[in-house]
Order: structure tokens, then sequence, then C-alpha cells
């Protein structure tokens, strides 16, 4: 597994500052600022272009990131470029808004060429590249090529599910014998003025909070304000059960059950219906009992709509179970990374199950009564027995996923 | 002015019924909105007069008329104490 996000440049220091309790999340650059004083942003940890060859300098920051993650993933797995049975081997991206700095920096460009009269430049001239680094499919494509993967190269663009979607549809492909293995990798940065104007027309971003700006996001807290964008991208390795016992390489756990549903009803407001429907069918494929999943990483995004419909679904899903469980909102800290989040909170499930310490929910000292869970408020829990975890994932558009995972 | 420019909106393209606002009391919650509907709602002012008006919820709590005489006390505020007239036709 890989990470490069708000909290960490790796998986581990993205992990230690979640356990922590360590919120990433502060004031825009001044492009930003200069429109939007009041909009919060949580950038990655590191700029992706100091950890990469000069050869990706030119790339969408979304594959930038993409790349760092995978290359983690891929390390951590064992796998080495072009591997044996590579046309068997595929890559899977979830991305919510592809191309989004190439297609700001272009407008930008083009602005400024107009604007300023450049002598005879012509507004005209931009790199011949710009196509392909925008494409939506830029970070599978290179992923592919950086690392000779044959198998398919496949994107998916379901909003804040994107990736959780590319989770499960690796999972699917795998079990189904069309692959042996997929590094899947989800991704996302669009912290531009131009992405940032749009999100703040949508009018769900969290207003800063006057003592502490870091801790604005608050997922399940009667204090809510709305979501954080950040930017960054996580990549785990799938591979079929059969290859990683060939391989002897010990595993973070087994995926084992995928829910996938839509909503069918509006482009923003969540459903429970088909939010429990998404979460049962993981549990069935899973072969598990509610009660038999002690850690949820909830998509929680600190929307008032969002949140209580999904404390809602969770409480009819869990049932009595519902009072064991322990749920958290990573939110809180890393921000929302949309097409990205659904693979980073997955990450940071699977490393709660192997080390027993579940991140918190940290901004939440006011408690929503109408989200009445164990959300892990404010610190980290240490010693728990987790033998399966649940991650839930529910995008615009009225698309729902949870995965479920359990140790091997 | 105001009002026609909001009521139309709703009319046009949220497919509200004329008779509802022939209410005299009439409150916003009578409109079922959601927030989504509700911003885009506003957008058809901010976009004519070039601001975003705050906290669009909060007028989910008001009566029509109250709204429409917020929204007017925004826009003189943003403007000197001037209504943009000629941004604010309904045909426009």
């Amino acid at each position: 597994m890989g990470a490069i996000s708000p909290l960490g440049a790796d998986r581990l220091s993205t992990f230690a500052a979640a356990l922590a309790g360590r919120c990433a999340i502060g004031p825009a650059t001044p492009e930003i600022a200069k429109w939007l004083p009041q909009v919060l942003v949580a950038p990655a940890a590191v700029d992706p272009r100091s950890l990469l060859d000069n050869c990706h300098a030119q790339l969408d920051r979304a594959t930038q990131f993409a790349l760092v993650a995978a290359k983690e993933a891929l390390a951590d797995a064992g796998v080495a470029a072009s591997p044996d049975g590579a046309r068997r081997f595929g890559v899977y991206v979830g991305i919510g808004f592809g191309g989004a700095q190439t297609v700001d920096a272009l407008y930008t460009r083009l602005h400024n060429t107009l604007q300023n009269g450049q002598g005879n430049r012509s507004p005209t001239v931009v790199h011949p590249l710009s196509v392909p680094r925008m494409m939506a499919n830029a970070a599978a494509a290179t992923v592919s090529m950086q690392y000779g993967l044959r198998g398919p190269s496949n994107t998916y663009s379901v909003a804040c599910a994107s990736s959780a979607v590319a989770i499960g549809e690796a999972f699917r492909a795998i079990r189904d014998g069309y692959l042996d293995a997929a590094v899947v990798v989800g991704t996302e940065a669009m912290l531009t003025p131009g992405a940032m104007l749009a999100w703040n027309a949508l009018r769900v971003m969290a207003k800063p909070d006057a003592a502490d700006p870091a801790r604005s996001c608050r997922p399940f807290a009667l204090n809510r304000s709305g979501f954080v964008l950040g930017e960054g991208a996580a990549a785990i390795v799938l591979e079929s059960e059969a290859r990683a016992a060939i391989r002897q390489r010990a595993a973070f756990g087994e995926l084992c059950g995928y829910g996938c549903s839509s909503d069918a009803a509006h482009l923003t407001a969540p459903s429970s219906e088909e939010q429990v429907v998404a979460m049962r069918q993981a549990l069935a494929q899973a072969g598990l009992e509610p009660e038999q999943i002690q850690y949820l990483n909830a998509h929680g995004t600190a929307t008032d709509a969002g949140d209580v419909v999904e404390a809602q679904s969770i409480r009819t899903v869990f049932g009595q179970a519902a009072t064991r469980l322990a749920v958290s909102s990573t939110k809180s800290m890393h921000g929302h990374l949309i097409g990205a989040s659904g693979i980073l909170e997955f990450v940071l499930s699977m490393m709660a199950m192997n080390s027993g310490s579940l991140p918190p929910t940290a901004t939440l000292d006011t408690p929503d009564p109408r989200c009445d869970l164990d959300f892990i408020p404010l610190t980290a829990r240490h010693g728990c027995e987790v033998s399966a975890i649940m991650s839930n994932s529910f995008a615009f558009g009225g698309s729902n996923v949870s995965l479920v995972a359990r140790r091997c | 002015m105001l009002e026609d420019i909001v009521k139309n909106y709703l009319i046009d393209n949220k497919g509200k019924d004329t008779a509802l606002f022939d209410k005299p009391d009439l409150q916003v919650s009578d409109l079922k909105l959601d927030s989504l509907d509700m911003v885009e709602m506003l957008f058809e002012i901010e976009d004519r007069c070039g601001f975003q008006l705050p906290d669009p919820m909060r007028y989910a709590q008001m009566s029509f008329s109250a709204m429409l005489a917020d929204i007017e006390s925004a826009i003189r505020a943003h403007d000197n104490g001037e209504l943009p007239e000629s941004d604010l036709q309904a045909s426009k």
C-alpha cells in the first residue's frame, strides 16, 4: 500500500499523523485566497514533483501523485517493473476531475496572454501534450507504462466514490479470473483557482474555525459547516490468493466484500435506502455478519445531510451491533480527496486493522445527537482487536460504495 | 423585479405552481426547495448582481416576502444603497 496525502509523504507517516489526530487543513494559496479569503484546503504534505524524476515534471499533478503512491505500493508488495505475467496485471484508477491542474493552467495562460497583450505572442500556443496530460486516464496510462503492466488500465470517475469503485472492480476482475493482480490508485489534484471557485459556488465548503482553522472540518458534529478539499493519492496492490501463495508475500488483509448501488434520485442529496443496500451487499459477499466488523471508516464529509443520513444507514445495517462498532471520519484530518478519498480511507482502515489502533474523528468535540454512534471522538484508540473493517464512499450523483476487508 | 426573477425561475425551471405565489403568507418552506435548489435559485440573482449572497439556508426559515426583502437589502448594501435596475429586469 502507498499514500501521499495532506497527512504525510507516504502511508506510514500518513497513518501516524492520523493516529496523532493532526489536522492538515489551512488557508488556500494566495491566488485562491485573493478571491475566496475564507476558503480552506488540505494540500499534500509534500510536492509530488520532489519525489519524482525530472521526466515526470510536466505531468498533471494528479498523475504525479498517482505515480508516487503507486511506486510505494508496488515496492511494498515486492512488484518490480514488467513483472512476470504482466498481461494479467491490471491498473485500476479512480479520479474525480482528471487534469484539473492542466485545464486551469491552460485557461490561466490564455487569459494572461489576452489580458496582457504580450507583443505578438499568440494565445493559441499551448503545449502539445496538454490533451494527454488532462485526459482522465492520464494517471492509469502513466502507471501502466512506467511499470510495464499490460493488463487493462481502466479509469473510473465516480466523483467521491471513484477509487472505491476502482478497488471493487479490480477485485471483481481478479475474483472472476480475468486478472491475477492489479495496482489500484486513487488520485486527485484540484486545489486550483478555477476548481475552488466551482466548489465555493456549491456552498458545501467549511467555514474557518476562528480559534483553530486546522480544526474546521467537523464530521458528525453539531457545529459542522461543510468539508475541506484535499489532494493526494493512495494505492494498493491486489492479487489473487493463488498468486500471493506463490510469491509468499505477507498480505495486509483480504478484500472480501464490495457493494455498489445508485440512489437514482438526486444529484447531491444522499439516500439512506441505497447506502444500506451497498453496505449489505458488501457484508453478504464477505460472508460476514454486522457484529463481525469492528471498525468502519465513514464517508463522513461534514455536511448536514450527508452525516445524518450515513449515521442512520449504519444504524440500519448494524442494528444492535452498532453499539459495539467503532466509526470514524478521517476527513476531519486529511480533508476530502474526492477521487482519492475512498482508497486513502481504505488504506487507513487496513492499517488500523493490522495495528489495532483506530484513527479518530479528530474534531468531534460537540457531537450531533442525530448521529448517535461511537465516532472515536478527538483521540485515537489503541489496543483494539480488529478482525474486519468496512469503508464507505458515497458520491455526488448518488453512487454508493462499501468495501469490506478482513485479516488473512 | 426581484420577485419576478425568483418567481419566474421557480415556475419555469423548478416546476412550481403559479398559484403558490398568490398566497400572501407564502413561506419559503412551502416551496419544498432542497439546499441545491436554494443555491441554484439564488444564483439567478447573484449572476445578475455579481456577488454571492451569504448563508443560503437561512432563507429556509423565512417567509417568501422576507427572503426577497433580505435579498434586496443585501444588494443595496453591495451597491451603495442602489438597486441595479438594468441588471434586475426580469426579462434579462
